[in-house]
């Protein structure tokens, strides 16, 4: 048997399986977290997509952003990010995460996230309706079948540099180094 | 009714306390007073045990820059005549100095937390750890009206290029792919 | 050939535990008037979890609690007897096995809970305790009803009550109503739906003692959570029903007996651990004592 087919196989289905049930951490962590409930009840149905609310880092996928978030904040979400199992994947909700949004200039606030977690996905908004979220959702699903969501391994990869961004802000840095 | 309870309440404050000024022309039940820095313990403790205003509403701070002053206001409640009292005292920018309250009210603490952290103002007497809302900062009191947070965080963070401020959604579009706004949406641009 | 009929049954268990759990997540969004997930939802899941990259753990007892919930699921599950007259399944029943199904089962969560203690969250410990309490709660109304049985017809086998009611014609549902009732009481604090779900709450307690699992470990927990299933709905089926000939009957009476939990968990609060033990000590366990004085005396 070739083996560069048999394991693009088994890539589809597990990029299928994947893609199919997506565990969202229950953790908002800005103002954008208040469109998490209505795209998840009876209206905007987002389970039909196998979309599920977890509660823990460890049974957690995606890591959802939501909305501006603070330097006090980001020790936090760091250390559970790097709780999170591979494959993961963080969406950035609203556009804080994307240039600053509405707080642009405020000295507490990190201005774009790209520089310190990967991010896959970026939802604009300010607070995006959840029909856009769904729409998100969709457009994560796509990048996972393509096989092109890997910010996990981004991370692994490019560790010193995503580091040397945090520490930048956080003067105060005593977190423990997590084994992968 | 209400005119005469704020007319008693004016006459038994400055009975009391000689250096209280004190402002009555609002309509409403609002009533004002300006008192030195020494006296806030004392008129707090003669307002709420005296006269019935148990309910501590707020504690703020406004900055005079151009006086070169803070100022501490408190604002108090009595839910049995529902009339507001703002007591105020101005406090020297450069050094500013309370007394603590929190035993008059325990929630003062909180408001004296923030108050110190934010805007500078020393609290004798208070106990609680030192940071509270913000964590491992080490630059001036941000509440100030001299504390530049624009130039603070175009130094400290990264911002995406591209963004430029007070632009309308429909002009860049309509900019960028050579349509025109329609006359009815015209008169909400800007 | 045992062998083989022992894989056959671990895999029909699975299949259908699963699919039932995936029925459930359906039937509830259809009650909240949405469109839920698929009914095969529950296998995506487990093949999503089985494919993670990565499997973090804190020590040998933790690696290990998964399996002991497994082994537990996959003992109850060769024990109780699928269909009657199959050459597919196997029979390895003996004398008094009922008894020793009554230990076993109790077995999985022990150990599941050594494992989450090793962790050290304090969300594990709390989800552990509560658990075993209520444990201690849904376990006398059903001793009661199997004890009540074991009684009536002389037997301390499952064979042996299937038998009974082959022979006399009648279900046992019939026969010895008040231990029927006793029993499904009971079997609404064994599955974990509304309103005794306080043990795995995602919101209330960060899922209790599946907090620290992720991954393959939780892999592990949905399917044999699964396999345990069909086989309580299996041996309730035996024991109350008259077992079943055929696949497709043995499925429309699980299915019959799977809904009264869950149409009754959509519609209840939930119960502290305390109303629910004491709930379980009030009605279900007056049943089983009627059911005890009605098999002694008749």
């Amino acid at each position: 048997m070739n083996d560069k087919n048999s394991q693009k196989i088994v890539d589809i289905i597990q990029n299928w399986a994947r893609k199919h049930s997506i565990w969202v951490l229950a953790y908002g962590t800005g103002c954008g977290a208040i469109e998490i409930p209505p795209t998840m009840t009876s209206r905007y149905d987002a389970e039909r997509l196998g979309v599920r609310g977890a509660a823990t880092p460890r049974q957690a996928d995606v890591l959802l952003i939501t909305g501006y978030l603070t330097v006090k904040t980001m020790k936090r979400v760091i250390r559970v990010y790097e709780q999170m199992q591979d494959p993961k994947y963080v969406i950035g909700f609203g556009s804080c995460t994307i240039n600053g949004g509405m707080y642009y200039d405020s000295y507490n606030t990190i201005k774009v996230l790209d520089k310190y977690l990967p991010v896959d996905v970026y939802i604009n908004g300010c607070m995006p309706r959840p029909e856009a979220v769904l729409s998100g959702f969709a457009q994560l699903q796509k990048r996972i079948a393509e096989g092109r969501a890997n910010g996990a391994q981004q991370y692994k990869d490019n560790l010193e540099w995503y580091r040397a961004n945090q520490k930048k802000i956080i003067p105060n840095w005593i977190m423990p180094d997590y084994n992968w | 009714m209400m005119k005469e309870l704020k007319e008693n309440i004016v006459k038994r404050i400055k009975a009391n306390f000689a250096d209280a000024a004190e402002k009555n022309d609002f309509k409403d039940n609002r009533l004002d007073f300006s008192v030195k820095r020494q006296t806030i313990p004392s008129i707090l403790f003669y307002l709420k045990d005296e006269m019935g205003f148990i309910h501590l509403s707020h504690i703020s701070c406004v900055d005079w820059l151009e006086e070169g002053e803070l100022e501490v206001v408190f604002i108090v409640w009595s839910p049995k005549d529902k009339i507001k009292v703002f007591v105020r005292t101005r406090l020297d920018r450069d050094n500013p100095v309370m007394d603590n309250v929190d035993m008059i009210w325990r929630q003062a603490n909180t408001y004296e937390r923030e108050m110190r952290e934010m805007f500078g103002v020393q609290f004798t007497g208070l106990v609680a750890p030192d940071e509270f809302l913000l964590e491992d900062w080490q630059g001036p009191p941000p509440f100030r009206r001299d504390f530049d947070t624009a130039a603070y965080a175009e130094k400290t963070f990264w911002h995406r290029p591209g963004r430029e401020d007070a632009q309308d959604v429909r002009e860049t579009i309509a900019n960028r792919d050579g349509e025109e706004i329609p006359d009815f949406a015209k008169k909400y641009s800007r | 050939m045992d062998i083989l009929g022992a894989v056959v049954t671990f895999l029909v268990a699975f299949v259908v535990g699963m699919t039932y759990g995936g029925l459930s997540r359906k039937i509830t969004a259809r009650v909240q008037n949405r469109k839920g997930p698929p009914w095969y939802q529950n296998f995506i899941d487990a093949f999503k979890l089985g494919f993670k990259k990565s499997a973090i753990h804190h020590g040998v007892m933790h690696h290990l609690g998964g399996a002991f919930l497994m082994v537990s699921s996959v003992m109850t599950l060769m024990i109780v007897p699928v269909l009657s007259h199959n050459n597919w399944f196997p029979n390895l029943n003996f004398q008094g096995d009922l008894i020793f199904l009554l230990y076993i089962m109790t077995f999985g969560p022990l150990g599941m809970a050594l494992g989450a203690g090793q962790t050290g969250n304090p969300n594990s410990a709390i989800g552990v305790t509560r658990g075993l309490s209520q444990m201690v709660g849904f376990e006398i109304p059903w001793v009661l009803a199997l004890v009540a049985l074991m009684i009536q017809y002389h037997t301390t086998s499952i064979t042996g009550l299937m038998a009974a009611q082959a022979h006399s014609g009648t279900w046992l549902m019939f026969s010895s109503p008040f231990a029927f009732i006793a029993a499904v009481m009971a079997m609404l604090g064994m599955f974990r739906y509304s309103p005794f779900d306080i043990v795995g709450a995602p919101t209330e307690l960060a899922s209790g003692p599946v907090s620290e699992n992720g991954g393959k470990y939780l892999f592990v927990m949905m399917s044999s959570g699964s396999v345990f299933t069909f086989a309580k709905l299996t041996l309730y089926v035996d024991l109350f029903m008259g077992g079943a000939d055929n696949l497709l009957i043995l499925l429309v009476k699980t299915f019959a007996l799977y809904l009264i939990p869950m149409l009754y968990g959509m519609t209840t609060p939930r119960y502290r651990t305390e109303q629910a033990v004491r709930w379980f000590w009030g009605w279900p366990s007056f049943f089983g004592l009627l059911a005890i004085l009605q098999a002694v005396i008749f």
